[in-house]
């Protein structure tokens, strides 16, 4: 019988699990062999795969499909007549601010002004424009502006303010308080208020004014006014502290000037010098070939000591090196009479005829100093202003208009104008904001912006300028020369009134539209220069009041104006505060500038220290410090700047305003102007004796470049800057060529490094190719190209605590390089921008390929592929490129992460007022991206389709006619920058490179990124440097 | 009786005289038992970290990486740091399980399973850093070559970033199936010692069906050696890969050669460090001194030093490099920003120097190779000194590269950093108290497996066949 064993059911019945199990539990083939089988016969099939892939996709995107706010744009029901939507137009108008006037270009796109370019018929700027002008469009769209006209802060129509105006004034007298009125017409208008208004008077009054040097001329030429200067017909300039190429009287002229003779044929190399003395590191200091570093009570001392050694007699200084710089000046100045020039920043009439006598001694009447045109920009004499303070508060003064001044802010002793202005019964501001002056006023009537406004300018004598509205007013503002029309009984408005005014003197209707369109009105010839009789009666006398005048105590203090901010005017506009200082490079606040000597004594930081340099330079906050003046006192945080007299202070004026002109003046520094006082006539900017002391608290500082010099002790970093002097580059004009071939010698050298400095493949670049030169030696570091920057690209506004992060995102800087003694060094600017690599170290790293190279040599970023890793920021050797760090544009889609973790003034930039000033061809872009400069691709667009439409060749320079500029190279006022297409062998760019060969140079060329942005090397005018160069040689 | 012998001279690798069954006893005590009462206040700890760690995601995520204090010189501080050393970390576990099983050490019996556990988790930190530091993260799904509609838009394979995509993804897939199918036979113990339903039901799924058979082990041997064999090569290549991101760039201080090995070093260095850290508490707090032995944490320490001294070494190299190459920007990166104590950052190079390179030498003492104390002590310092060194490659070379005028300020982390980098802490204990309740944290089928070849008892038994004539040990023994 066969009888069956079994230990289970399974086995027992055999089932199909038993039968698995069995063959389970022993070792087998393991099928590492693929089978017959193809994919489609498996268990899952392909099918079925695709199935599942599909339903899982569309689930995902039915629930990613979450809902968007809806935003809805409006079109055009009828087409307005000259708008073409995404064709910009432009409208010549002027910048008016205080007497600064500037003729300019509008941009407007779809009836928005969005940009302020210069205007080249200009022969005062010749198209130059200052960061201020560029930053000017920015004012129209402030928040802040004054929207309706208020008698006693409640809103009012204008009828009912005419009429409660009227009602007030009648045909009493009235004081018209104003800065400087630049216009002829509106002249006309206040001399028609005044007749109707008998026994009313203008006062002149400006922040910082030119009194000593309208009355020293008076003294010495017999006229109240400023001489042109020829800066360019000057082979020696010498500067007393005068700041002409930041903040000095026409400072967009002169640096175009200036520039000329900066600019080095290599031929035949030649350069005028610029010798300057002064006491706070300043722009024009920086540019000098040679600086001397004085205190301000020295300053007259100086002049004299000037004039006497050009007169031949000896130099009476006791500081030796003073006493050297004024022989060197002298003797330069005394070698090329008729081409030298003395220009003097001080506020006193003694020192400003001294001054006077100096360039008469050196025959510049009639050459370097022109009297066939003077300025109208500063006309106020502070003594005039002065006694109004006086009458008001006698009460003799009824009432009082007030245009443009903002006394209770700017006059040294505000208190005596609030005072005064109480006992005034009528005062009436025209003012813009509700400034601190207006803050006072019963009468409030806001003027225009200039962009909303008709005028006219005259910055100098025979040169005008007209305005035209490029919008329609945005608020209810009037213009305040319609006030005072409409106050003095006229009829007219004040367009008739300008068009009356001008059209018989420019030929009617047809040449008041030309003049228009034009936007100037020049001298049919523009005139030669010319002299003024000198009366030298009052030279001595001047010299032995300099002789009697006060000495310093320990410490002085120079007040000074800041490029981006000047007297304050426009503090509230945020480009200005954010745009890093191109001395100080520090943002939003002011602060005393204190030399590194000082901070030796009084900080306990020695710059010399490398650990205690590093403490200072890496950490925000800085030392406060009290400086007292006269028993007032500020308490400001201290920056240590070299180049600064070791027992001079320095403190900017224009910080410190009041809250109610702008989100971004609040928190901004102190006001230093109660720190200035009154002596005789004029305002001094300088106080002979101050005191200083630490107060133990610290402040932060947004400084945008912590570190100043390229030298280390690892070797200099000549790859990333490139400087001599002019006797070594006359000696040996090609060393730097010979520096970039032997760097480059294992790698090709010049000629073949491109191919030979990498194993990857060379590729042709067929068709255009763009790049870009900025020459150094010309560059004053004005900052015009920052701004414009700002403004074309629509780079965003960060504020003050994210700067101080770190954090802040422009696309164009000029770093500002230190070299040589740390107590008077030589400086150099460098603007740095995104160098468009063709061989671009951020490109490869990007993972997702969001930057990327185009055929015409750009480096491009596409923002919504960017995921924001920040790789190509790090890998990025001149760290130009920038990464939106949070919601600064509102152009997120999460709402509200705004609110608690940006400043007010990004959520103002962010307010649908202020967007309007944003350019409509550039993206704004949203959190977590990257940017950085595009060479304006918008413009490059533009500029190709326009040549494109004209079948012809882009031109870019060729017979200087231009089919595209970048925004930063048209701001230049000394054309610096020039771009274009560098395959054109006519284009101004491969000119530039053919004629500057031995002075060019890439920044970072040994790592053979091969920038397409090239720099010409600075060049200083000093006799030194060659024979130690040589020397140098001799023992390598 | 067995037919492997081990020379007595060799430690054994199991204490005490264990069974089969004491082993499974003790390794699945744990599981069974209810969590003591310092797991609880540990796993809350976590929790709280990794909560913690979420809200600064979500401050990060919503208002922007603003919120960390990175900056337009600095763009990769805290982030990228963790990143690298949770990845270093992410070594150790492998290179135990598959470098070691191919050498065929048995004494990484005791420590795999945690190990790969840690690895996993580490490895998951890890992958945070690279995914939320970007600016918009919602759009991280662009890194991944998938087929879209966009035209031509494709990955930028020239990219290191992409590479560490890849890289990091196949490392944590090949060690999670590593992990897992080691887990399958204990997973299966575990389910038939169930006495819940639930237990039984979820322990069912998890051991995937395992039966024990010989073909079930047969294939679970092969599929080990064959992961142990793709392991390999990826323990190389994940932080050789990692270190690409710096070694392909131009900045000075990431431009450098020696990057791959080194970093290799360096992770295995702060993974093995990491393993003691978890090890010394885990032995005690589950009473594995018998698994974990002495020996074990002895074997560890010297892949400490040999790692740590490979670093140091590298470190020197680097220093003559900066010198020797004249090159002024590498130059003053090692000799200025890194060397010089009183630079703004020399305290974290010197920081690095004292804990990867100086401390760690004390373990060419057996004494001291073998305290608790001193290891537990050391293996912190170790990954305290691992995180200076990516702190030291990445910020201090990017403070002040080649331009000057771009040297940044002074970089500190803001607390929704510190939250992120405490909530992968979180997220990593959250991980590993979980594993370590509810997994066996020592491989029990893999510690039977040396059981009887270097199991203490056993070695004891052989006392007898020591003594032994060859002529006796055979007759007692041949047939």
């Amino acid at each position: 019988m066969d009888k069956k064993y079994w230990q289970s059911f399974g086995e027992l019945n055999n089932t199909e699990a038993f039968q698995q199990s069995a063959k389970d539990e022993f070792r087998e083939e393991l099928p590492f062999e693929a089978d017959d089988k193809g994919l489609l016969e498996a268990k899952t099939p392909r099918r079925d795969f695709l199935k599942y892939l599909g339903f899982s996709t569309a689930a995902a995107a039915v629930a990613a499909s979450c809902e968007v706010p809806v935003k809805k744009a409006i079109p055009f029901a009828n087409k307005p007549e000259d708008i073409v939507p995404g064709v910009a137009n432009y409208y010549a108008t002027t910048y008016v601010q205080d007497g600064e006037a500037v003729s300019v270009l509008a941009k407007v796109r779809d009836g928005r002004p969005i940009k302020i370019e210069g205007n080249e018929l200009s022969p005062i700027t010749k198209g130059g424009t200052s960061a201020r002008v560029q930053a000017s469009v920015l004012d129209l769209y402030d928040t802040a502006r004054l929207r309706f006209p208020t008698i006693d802060g409640k809103e009012v129509t204008f009828d009912a303010f005419d009429k409660a105006v009227s009602e007030a004034i009648g045909s009493g007298p009235a004081v018209i308080l104003t800065s400087t009125i630049v216009s002829p017409s509106t002249k006309e208008v206040i001399n028609q208020f005044i007749a109707k208004h008998p026994g009313s008077r203008q006062v002149t009054y400006d922040a910082v004014s030119y009194s000593g040097m309208l009355l020293a001329n008076e003294a010495t030429y017999g006229k109240r006014a400023i001489p042109s200067y020829r800066f360019d017909n000057a082979k020696v300039i010498v500067s007393l502290g005068a700041d002409f190429l930041g903040t000095w009287l026409s400072p967009i002229e002169f640096a175009k000037q200036y520039s000329k003779g900066k600019k080095i044929d290599e031929k035949k190399p030649e350069m005028s010098k610029h010798i300057h003395f002064e006491s706070v590191a300043s722009l024009t200091g920086s540019n000098a070939d040679e600086k001397f570093l004085h205190r301000p009570s020295e300053t007259g001392a100086i002049a004299v000591a000037l004039l006497n050694a050009i007169n031949g007699q000896a130099v009476n200084i006791s500081d030796a090196k003073l006493k050297a710089g004024v022989e060197k000046a002298a003797k330069a100045l005394a070698a090329n009479k008729g081409e030298a020039l003395v220009v003097c920043g001080s506020n006193d009439v003694n020192v400003q005829i001294v001054v006077n006598a100096i360039n008469e001694a050196l025959q510049a009447n009639g050459k370097t100093i022109d009297w066939s045109s003077t300025y109208n920009s500063f006309q106020g004499i502070d003594a005039d202003f002065a006694k109004l303070v006086d009458d008001m508060n006698a009460g003799s003064v009824s009432t009082l208009l007030v245009y443009g001044a903002n006394p209770v802010y700017t006059w040294y002793d505000s208190k005596k104008v609030v005072d005064g202005l109480k006992k005034v019964k009528n005062t009436i501001s025209f003012n813009a904001k509700n400034d601190e002056t207006t803050q006072l006023c019963k009468y409030v009537i806001p003027d225009h912006h200039y962009l909303e406004s008709w005028g006219d300018a005259e910055p100098k004598t025979g040169y005008y300028s007209l305005l035209q509205p490029t919008i329609y007013p945005l608020f209810k503002t009037r213009q305040w020369q319609d006030s005072l029309l409409k106050w003095s009984g006229a009829t007219t408005d004040y367009l008739a009134f300008l068009k009356g005014y001008w059209s018989t003197k420019v030929g009617g209707e047809t040449g008041w539209d030309k003049a228009l369109q034009d936007g100037v009105i020049n001298p049919a010839t523009l005139p030669a220069a010319a002299g003024a009789t000198f009366n030298s009666s009052a030279v001595a006398t001047a010299a032995n009041n300099i002789a009697s005048a006060k000495k310093g105590g320990k410490i002085e203090l120079q007040l000074y104006q800041k490029v981006a901010i000047g007297g304050g005017q426009q503090a509230s506009n945020p480009w200005l505060q954010e745009l890093p200082d191109p001395i100080t490079r520090a943002t939003w606040d002011n602060y005393v500038i204190i030399s590194p000597a000082l901070a030796r004594t009084l900080l306990n930081i020695d710059l010399n220290d490398n650990g205690q340099a590093d403490a200072y330079e890496v950490n925000p906050p800085k030392k406060m410090v009290k400086v007292t003046v006269n028993g007032k006192s500020i308490v400001l945080p201290s920056l240590i700047i070299p180049g600064t007299h070791p027992d001079t202070i320095g403190i900017a004026v224009g910080y410190g305003r009041a809250k109610e002109i702008g989100k971004a003046v609040e928190g901004t520094g102190q006001n230093a102007y109660p720190l200035a006082s009154l002596n005789g006539n004029v305002v001094s900017f300088t106080a002979a004796d101050a005191q200083i002391e630490a107060t133990g608290d610290t402040y932060k500082i947004a400084v945008t470049q912590t570190h100043g010099g390229y030298d280390t002790k690892q070797g200099k970093r000549t790859e990333v800057m490139k400087e001599l002097t002019l006797s070594h580059f006359q000696a040996e004009p090609a060393e730097i060529r010979e520096d970039r071939e032997k760097e480059l010698a294992p790698f090709g050298g010049l000629e073949k490094f491109e191919k030979e400095g990498t194993i990857y493949p060379y590729y042709e670049k067929p068709g255009i190719h763009w790049g870009m030169s900025v020459d150094l030696n010309t560059c004053t570091g004005c900052a015009a190209c920052v701004v414009a920057c700002h403004a074309e690209n629509n780079v965003p506004v960060v504020g003050k605590p994210e700067v101080m992060r770190f954090h802040d995102m422009h696309w164009l800087r000029i770093d500002r390089y230190y070299s040589g003694d740390v107590d008077n060094p030589n400086v150099v600017f460098q603007p740095m921008m995104c160098q468009h690599c063709d061989n671009a170290p951020c490109e490869n790293v990007c993972p997702v390929g969001a930057t990327n190279h185009s055929s015409e040599g750009l480096n491009q970023m596409t923002y919504n592929r960017c995921i924001g890793t920040r790789y190509c920021a790090n890998n990025c050797p001149y760290k130009v490129r920038r990464f939106n760090w949070a919601d600064y544009t509102g152009a997120d889609s999460f709402p509200d992460n705004q609110r608690d973790v940006l400043n007010d003034v990004v959520m103002n930039m962010n307010d649908d007022l202020t967007r309007m000033v944003l350019n409509p061809d550039v993206t704004v872009r949203s959190r977590g991206v990257i940017e950085k400069c595009s060479f304006c691709v918008q413009r490059l667009q533009e500029g190709k389709l326009k040549a494109k439409k004209e079948s012809r060749p882009l031109k870019s320079g060729e017979n200087n006619e231009w089919d595209v500029k970048t925004a930063c190279q048209q701001a230049c006022p000394t054309d610096a920058i020039v771009f274009g297409n560098a395959n054109d062998k006519h284009s101004a760019i491969t000119i530039t490179r053919e004629e500057n060969k031995l002075r060019t140079f890439f920044s970072l060329e040994q790592l053979h990124v091969l920038p397409n942005v090239n720099y010409l090397a600075k060049v200083r005018n000093i006799e030194e440097g060659a024979e130690a160069k040589k020397e140098e040689k001799e023992h390598a | 009786m067995h037919l492997k012998y081990e020379s007595q001279l060799r430690e054994p690798l199991v204490y005490g005289s264990k069974t089969y069954h004491d082993v499974t006893e003790d390794i699945v005590r744990p599981i069974e038992a209810k969590p003591s009462k310092l797991w609880y206040i540990g796993f809350y700890i976590a929790i709280a970290l990794l909560l913690f760690g979420v809200y600064s995601l979500y401050r990060d995520v919503t208002y922007g990486i603003g919120q960390w204090n990175l900056n337009k010189t600095i763009g990769w501080g805290w982030d990228i740091t963790n990143f690298v050393w949770w990845v270093g970390i992410g070594h150790a576990g492998t290179l135990i399980s598959a470098i070691l099983l191919l050498f065929r050490q048995g004494w990484r019996t005791g420590v795999n399973r945690a190990a790969e556990a840690m690895t996993i988790f580490a490895v998951m930190c890890a992958g945070q850093f690279p995914i939320w530091h970007m600016g918009r993260v919602w759009m991280a799904f662009f890194v991944l070559p998938y087929a879209n509609t966009r035209g031509p838009v494709w990955v930028n394979f020239n990219s290191p970033l992409l590479w560490d995509v890849f890289a990091i993804s196949t490392y944590f897939t090949v060690s999670l199936l590593f992990w897992y199918s080691g887990l399958l036979p204990d997973m299966a113990t575990i389910r038939d010692r169930a006495f819940t339903k639930l237990r039984k039901r979820l322990y069912g799924i998890a051991s995937f069906g395992w039966n024990g058979s010989t073909k079930h082990w047969q294939r679970h041997e092969s599929l080990a050696l064959v992961l142990a064999g793709l392991s390999t090569p990826l323990v190389l290549s994940v932080h050789t890969i990692v270190s690409f991101d710096f070694a392909t760039s131009v900045i000075p201080g990431w431009h450098t050669t020696i990057f791959p090995p080194y970093f290799v070093a360096g992770a295995v260095f702060s993974g093995f460090a990491m393993v003691q850290s978890l090890m010394v508490i885990v032995r005690k707090v589950f009473g594995m001194e018998d698994y974990i032995t002495m020996g074990h944490i002895e074997a560890m320490n010297k892949v400490i030093v040999l790692t740590g001294s490979i670093v140091g070494v590298a470190y020197l190299t680097e220093l003559f490099m900066g010198w020797y190459s004249q090159n002024k920007y590498e130059g003053y990166t090692f000799w200025y920003s890194r060397a010089n104590l009183f630079s703004p950052y020399g305290w974290s190079y010197w920081g690095m120097m004292a804990c990867n390179v100086l401390s760690p030498q004390i373990f060419w003492f057996r004494k001291m190779r073998r305290n608790l104390f001193v290891t537990f002590f050391m293996s912190v310092i170790v990954n305290i000194g691992m995180w200076f060194e990516r702190f030291v490659i990445i910020v201090t070379s990017l403070y002040r590269d080649y331009l000057p005028s771009s040297w940044a300020v002074y970089y500190s982390p803001t607390i929704w950093e510190i939250g992120f980098y405490l909530g992968t802490f979180g997220l990593f204990f959250t991980c590993f108290f979980l594993f370590a309740k509810y997994f066996p944290v020592i491989a029990i089928a893999e510690i039977k497996y040396v059981l009887k070849t270097s199991g203490e008892s056993f070695k004891d038994d052989m006392d007898k066949q020591e003594l032994m004539k060859a002529e006796e040990f055979a007759h007692e023994y041949a047939h």
